[in-house]
């Protein structure tokens, strides 16, 4: 057959990553029982590969999870050796990832709505700032109705619930339109809420600042409402930290604390959107950024369906601004409803993979991943530079410039001049991204085929 | 009956593409809609399916027994219906595979089944299979992993129709299945239309006079958005009204030898 089939590698084909349905066939000898679609196979056989697929499926989700809860000591053992200086320029330090963590989600509600479906939202940051500022706004106490001392995961809860609702508000209006006219009006609802939100006195003396949490607000509790054992408390510097927790000797400071609460709170969002890809209702999304017109005439009000994702996706993104906040414990107009919260989110989906979920966390690590490097800061290359080659070095001249302009001019605080090329030469080189690319090198979802994949390339070296 | 309009008309500003049409399908029935190009066929399709508003007249549709009224329809809810169609111009679901395509088009039907946000679409076997089966039947079983937008063109036509069957339709408008398809091609779709027809109702638009021919029960005739005749094949081969429309606006000889440019302005116009 003259079939040009170029999105799956040979390999795929041949190797034992059965097709269809996927993966999970070649080890589970009751699968192949009801392909005539006789619906007869009983409840716990049903359930039992129900449970096998989940397994298997979730294999590389836990490698992924594993080498990301051993980072954080990972690091701290890496910077206290010799090469630690090294190592701080190149690793993000702890207190970053927290914020590649909530970012990352935020990026991932920005993939949901946009990548599956197909409808740029550009007013995203809308969302994000609801979550953000419900939280301090309940935290001071400035909200009726909410006392300042509600639990966390229950204002992260509030958070979603609202921002779904304003999505459902914005998407009734916004859904009528498509392509660029959908991402301009979304943008415009964003502009609003920014504006109002810099002059809503009600927030702070200056809500062009926007607003703090003082210390006589304890840390923010990620964990069962109500039950200190269960909880733990995050923020950078009023957050828990554990100074020899269980006996180990290893020390947990505020930010690590604070990186496993947050990634626990991201990894259940992580999962709760992608069950919701990989459910009928995913397939419908997809089909409508694929061709929204054929969705509609094979019977699919699609306009209900958009609506339900984007209120889906506002959700999430609301949760990803209430962990901001409760990190960082202050929000201000152009950290939250911002068209550059927006932009960040929009750079992690492209550069992560768009249309790939998970893809959009890991652009976004790779975003942060250069920015520390390029940083001024104490961990940034050029203050490393600076303070570690010899003198005479640096004031050697490069075509009639010291070395220490060029570092100071190239690489000093340049990671956003360099970040945009990164997006240039992605969107022109690797327009699927960075998972998109890997999946369609294994073709198929990495959860998926990656396991295969490992088990041939051991068992075609052996 | 299965399907009825009565003085169905569509007026785009000063321009009247379909003119006060009373039409009526048969069940089990394969009729032809036929005319010269900006007859007005494809602007009857979109306002049998609700994708253009209806400016005057009515669409009726016999479900268990009853006459229901389509006229004010979305497209969704005429393909609930059980009415569904294939277009004139490719209009698939490119990077999703070839299962794929029909496989969301037989979910479409499962009620409440696409809002189930927390279960696997894996497990959701009885719209696979279904797919599998339409595929079957349209040639394309050995493509199903295959992404539709890597199928050559008249395996593209055949899942054009395939997705339409999918929805288990009682009635298939399908929208010149042959265009663009060479000469070889055609007779494998016809054998597809022919074999769908077996079990279905179908409204066929088709500039290629030999398949019209050789596949209808019954033949209606589109001039300017008017019906101007309706009645077996040999009678309409016969009618002069019909010889008198295709003369007046085209190339008798190229629409006979079916070789037609396949493209149709879209709105009818």
């Amino acid at each position: 057959m003259a079939i040009s089939d170029d999105r799956q590698s040979p390999d795929a084909r041949s190797g034992d990553v059965t097709e269809r349905p996927p993966a999970e066939e070649g080890e589970d000898p009751t699968s192949d029982v009801e392909r005539g679609g006789e619906a007869s196979a009983d409840d716990a056989a049903t359930a039992e590969r129900s449970l096998r697929r989940t397994l298997s499926e979730h294999r590389v989700h836990a490698a992924v999870v594993v080498a990301m809860g051993l980072y954080p000591p990972l690091y701290q053992l890496l910077i206290s050796t010799p090469l630690g200086a090294e190592f701080a320029v190149v690793l993000p330090p702890v207190r970053t990832m927290v914020a590649v963590l909530y970012v990352g989600l935020f990026a991932m509600s920005f993939d949901f709505i946009s990548g599956y479906t197909g409808y740029l939202s550009f007013g995203h940051s809308l969302f994000y700032g609801t979550g953000a500022y419900l939280v301090v706004l309940a935290a001071t106490g400035k909200l009726p109705g909410l006392s300042a001392g509600t639990p966390f995961m229950g204002l992260l809860l509030l958070g979603g619930i609202l921002a779904a609702l304003i999505a459902l508000l914005v998407g009734t209006v916004s859904f009528r339109l498509t392509g660029v006219y959908f991402a301009m009006i979304t943008l415009g609802f964003a502009e609003v809420a920014h504006v109002f939100i810099r002059n809503w006195d009600h927030v702070s003396p200056s809500p062009q600042d926007g607003a703090n949490i003082g210390g006589d607000v304890g840390a923010f509790q990620i964990g069962v409402p109500g039950v200190d054992t269960l909880s733990v408390g995050i923020g950078r510097l009023v957050g828990d930290s554990y100074e020899n927790l269980f006996g180990t000797g290893i020390e947990f400071n505020e930010a690590m604390v604070s990186f496993y609460a947050v990634g626990a709170v991201v990894l259940v969002s992580y999962f709760a959107m992608q069950r919701i890809v990989h459910s009928p209702f995913g397939r419908v999304m997809i089909a409508i950024r694929e061709n929204e017109e054929r969705a509609r005439a094979i019977g699919y009000d699609t306009y209900r369906f958009k609506l339900v994702a984007f209120a889906i996706s506002g959700f999430f993104a609301a949760v990803a601004g209430a962990l901001f906040a409760g990190f960082r414990r202050s929000v201000g107009p152009s950290s939250t409803f911002d068209l550059f919260v927006t932009a960040d989110a929009l750079l992690a989906a492209i550069i992560g993979g768009f249309g790939t979920l998970a893809g959009a966390l890991y652009g976004h690590l790779f975003h942060e991943f250069l920015g520390g490097i390029l940083s001024t800061e104490s961990h940034g290359l050029s203050r490393y530079l600076r303070e570690n080659l010899p003198p005479d070095l640096l004031n050697a001249e490069v075509a009639g410039v010291p070395l220490l302009d060029v570092v100071n001019v190239l690489i000093d605080g340049r990671a956003e001049l360099y970040l945009g090329l990164v997006f240039v030469l992605f969107v022109l080189y690797v327009p699927k991204g960075i998972l998109g690319t890997i999946r369609d090198r294994i073709g198929g979802t990495a959860a998926e085929h990656l396991p295969g994949h490992v088990r041939k390339y051991f068992r075609d070296r052996r | 009956m299965l399907l009825r309009t009565s003085g169905l008309t569509k007026r785009f500003g000063g321009l009247t593409a379909v003119d006060g049409v009373d039409f009526g399908i048969e069940e089990g029935e394969l009729c032809s809609l036929i005319g010269p190009n900006g007859a007005g066929k494809t602007t009857f399709f979109n306002l049998l399916t609700g994708v253009l508003p209806v400016t005057e007249g009515r669409i009726e549709y016999r479900q268990d027994g009853e006459w229901v009224d389509l006229t004010d329809d979305d497209p969704h809810e005429t393909a609930l219906r059980g009415i569904h169609r294939s277009y004139q111009i490719t209009n698939i679901f490119p990077t999703s595979t070839v299962l794929e395509n029909v496989r969301i088009a037989a979910q479409a039907h499962g009620g409440t089944d696409a809002w189930k946000l927390h279960r696997n679409v894996a497990e959701f076997e009885e719209y696979e299979a279904e797919a599998l089966d339409v595929l079957d039947r349209i040639g394309l079983a050995s493509a199903a992993d295959t992404d539709a937008q890597n199928l050559s063109h008249g395996q593209k036509r055949n899942l054009e129709v395939g997705i339409a069957l999918a929805g288990d339709p009682d009635l298939l408008l399908l929208d010149e299945p042959t265009a663009g398809v060479s000469s070889d091609g055609i007779g494998q779709i016809v054998d597809l239309i022919e074999d769908v027809a077996a079990d279905h109702s179908i409204l066929l638009v088709e500039h290629n006079m030999d398949v019209v021919m050789g596949v209808s029960d019954r033949i209606a005739v589109l001039h300017q958005g008017s019906l101007i005749a309706d009645g077996p094949p040999e009678e309409i081969r016969e009618n002069e009204d019909v010889q008198e429309a295709y003369l007046g606006g085209y190339d008798p000889e190229g629409t006979a030898r079916g070789d037609s440019e396949p493209v149709e302005g879209g709105a009818g116009a």
